[in-house]
């Protein structure tokens, strides 16, 4: 097990033992069961700033909604012009040995392409969040990991209990973009608070912070994402504005006329 | 009253009412140097203005206009033929060196549980990257072959657009009484074809004469129309789509006449047709599966010798493209994809082989955080032995400027699709600010 070598170092920084904690597996569970309701709309600011400092901003608008088990996610760019029309849409299925449906349009070719869903470890439209990461939003996934509870330890001045995350098998690893995840998950809300992911060699990848977690409407809402990419110094901002789990998004958002239509 | 006047008061009406307003601009500029001489052989500006008023009905209206200009020497905006465009699509030149042209003008909205767009539009049909066979519903400007953008080269057409799902499928339906069509380079112009597959050639001694083209110009006779019926089943993408229409390249018919001076009369004359088709799409792991197969009812194609063989020959057509995309690698992207259109009423008669058979391979990567893309394209054409080979590197400097560098290569004989152009390999810089 290439993964183990990582182990002993989170042990020494967690102060309450692993055993007295709910088990890897009843985290992510609770987590998932965290009610974040059956549709949502909101404005995502993207914020992406390069080693050197310079930083590219897209405004985007972003709609999700359950269709039984099933979830869907379309989001639309609206600035800046260069990018503006771009849109993307994933329908993510119960089965776990169902892929995933994807398709980006794209407004130089005024098509809508259909993308691998294998392409799920590439970066998302340059930010430094993955396809995946993405699609799950504040959720994880309970098929491409096994989960270990490491311990405690403290984000932001929020206590939370760690959690390792190991792909299960390399074929996993690989398309993930990831040999190994650390997640900080405060129990009282069960929100991800820190994420820290290796690369399949098992090199420090990139760090992300979910901040600015409130109630809106009674459902527990990130409001802010920093990702930051230890290889490439590259850092992105995501900023969520105008939440709203009450208005109802109508089910012709999550279609590919609305790609091409855009808002 | 002319078209412009009433172009002018669709856009200013709605500014009046209750409506919020966005704009935005894109300018691109190109300039493309000669491999072989070191000339300049293009070096273009567009400005592209776009306006969208959303109205609190939930309509829009989206209008953009695109200003060209040309600078010496290179290209002149009127190599491509303005007589290919119906009036009210028409571009106005302005002076010698640059012209404008009414891009896009439609209002759009939902309609019970359907979509209307009304207007000039761009309607995209098809699965296929650069090569056509159901992206045939608008006609493309050829003033710089294949090598402009389709953004760019598609011209935008007056079209009814209805969209009604019906079930879990989408019925769109078309109606475009708008006879425009290819916009074709004049003989003299840098990407004229000289192809004996497009362009006939008379025997030494024998006058040519070249009539006006004989355009439709009906508006509701000789309008096009048609259907897609689109759904996603079973994890497939697929269409089935109907047009009826004028096929957007003229036959150039000729007419032989052997009084005192043996001459030939070449006419150019646009022909109805029947295209039925389909699409299909499908992701298979780190594979997309897609294509696209279209049967055209009427086609008509130039003859060897028309002096004995008619002024053009006849057949059905029947073309397909099958395309696989990989995408194993991060930041990469591999897509070959092969392309066929195959006579079946094909005789000796015909100067195009009964099956035409073309290929193509795209290599792209993106790096820093898809800020930098490096890309090579291949064409290449399986009968006559000639290709066209397009490497780009392309760089966002930042959110609002692009640059890049590529270059365009033709080779092969020319009696091919591309090897005609052999002498028009090039280099190009160019750049795009949006705002």
């Amino acid at each position: 097990m290439k993964y183990i070598s990582f182990f002993p170092a989170f042990l020494f920084f967690a102060s309450v033992s692993a055993a007295e904690l709910p088990d890897g597996d009843t985290v992510a569970a609770n987590i998932n069961a965290r009610n974040e309701g059956v549709q949502v709309s909101r404005n995502v600011t993207m914020e992406m700033t390069d080693r050197s400092g310079k930083t590219r901003t897209r405004e985007t608008r972003n709609f999700r909604k359950y269709f039984g088990k099933e979830k869907r996610t379309a989001i639309f760019y609206l600035e800046p012009r260069n990018v503006k029309d771009t849109a993307f849409l994933t329908y993510d299925y119960p089965d776990a040995g169902r892929d995933d449906d994807q398709w980006l349009y794209l407004p130089a070719m005024r098509k809508v392409r259909r993308i691998s869903a294998a392409d799920r470890g590439d970066y998302f439209l340059g930010t430094d969040l993955s396809y995946e990461d993405i699609k799950l939003e504040s959720r994880v996934s309970l098929d491409d990991y096994t989960r270990h509870t490491l311990g405690e330890d403290q984000v932001d001045g929020h206590r939370c209990i760690l959690v390792e995350a190991l792909p299960v098998d390399g074929e996993t690893a690989k398309e993930l973009g990831y040999g190994r995840v650390e997640q900080c998950v405060d129990m009282d809300i069960w929100f991800v608070r820190r994420a820290r992911f290796w690369d399949t060699k098992g090199n420090p990848l990139k760090t992300a912070y979910f901040r600015d977690i409130r109630q809106v409407q009674g459902l527990w809402t990130q409001h802010q994402i920093d990702v930051e990419n230890h290889k490439t110094g590259h850092r992105t901002r995501f900023l969520f504005r105008e939440v709203d789990y009450r208005t109802p998004v109508g089910d012709q958002v999550f279609t590919q006329n609305a790609l091409r239509r855009g808002l | 009253m002319s078209p412009w006047h009433i172009i002018l008061a669709l856009l200013l009406i709605p500014s009046m009412a209750s409506a919020q307003a966005e704009l935005s601009h894109q300018v691109q500029s190109r300039l493309a140097i000669e491999t072989d001489s070191g000339r300049t052989r293009l070096w273009d500006t567009d400005w592209r203005p776009e306006l969208r008023w959303r109205f609190d009905n939930g309509g829009r209206l989206t209008g953009s206009l695109r200003l060209r200009w040309q600078g010496e020497p290179g290209l002149r905006p009127a190599d491509g033929f303005r007589d290919a465009y119906a009036g009210a699509s028409r571009p106005q030149g302005l002076g010698d060196n640059a012209e404008i042209e009414l891009r896009e003008l439609y209002y759009e909205r939902s309609l019970g549980e359907g979509y209307l767009t009304v207007g000039k539009q761009q309607v995209v049909w098809g699965k296929a990257d650069g090569l056509k066979v159901l992206d045939v519903v608008d006609p493309q400007s050829f003033r710089e072959f294949i090598l402009e953008d389709f953004e760019q080269s598609r011209i935008p057409r007056w079209t009814l657009n209805l969209e009604r799902p019906l079930g879990d499928w989408t019925l769109q339906v078309l109606w475009i009484p708008d006879q425009t069509y290819h916009a074709l380079p004049k003989p003299d112009a840098t990407f004229a074809f000289h192809s004996p597959r497009f362009v006939p050639a008379a025997p030494s001694g024998v006058a040519v004469r070249l009539n006006e083209a004989e355009r439709p110009s009906r508006v509701f006779a000789d309008a096009d129309a048609g259907f897609r019926l689109s759904g996603f089943v079973g994890g497939w993408d697929l269409s089935l789509n109907y047009l009826y229409h004028y096929f957007n390249l003229p036959t150039l018919h000729q007419r032989v006449t052997l009084d005192a001076q043996p001459q030939v009369e070449i006419t150019p004359r646009f022909h109805r047709t029947h295209l039925l088709g389909g699409t299909f799409s499908r992701a298979f792991g780190d594979w997309v599966a897609r294509g696209e197969v279209g049967y055209f009812s009427d086609r008509y194609f130039l003859v060897a010798d028309p002096l004995h063989q008619g002024e053009a020959a006849r057949s059905t057509e029947l073309s397909h493209v099958v395309g696989l995309d990989w995408s194993g690698l991060t930041d990469t992207f591999v897509s070959l994809q092969w392309f066929q259109s195959w006579l079946p009423q094909h005789d000796e008669r015909f100067i195009r082989p009964k099956v035409d058979s073309q290929l193509t391979f795209l290599l792209r990567r993106s790096f820093l955080n898809e800020t930098l893309r490096a890309e090579v394209l291949w064409i290449g054409g399986l009968d006559a032995g000639d290709g066209l080979v397009r490497p780009k590197l392309s760089h966002d400097l930042n959110d609002h400027l692009e640059v890049w560098l590529g270059a365009d290569l033709f080779y092969g004989k020319h009696r091919g699709t591309f090897g005609q152009f052999d002498e028009q390999d090039r280099l190009l810089l160019g750049l795009k600010l949006g705002f």
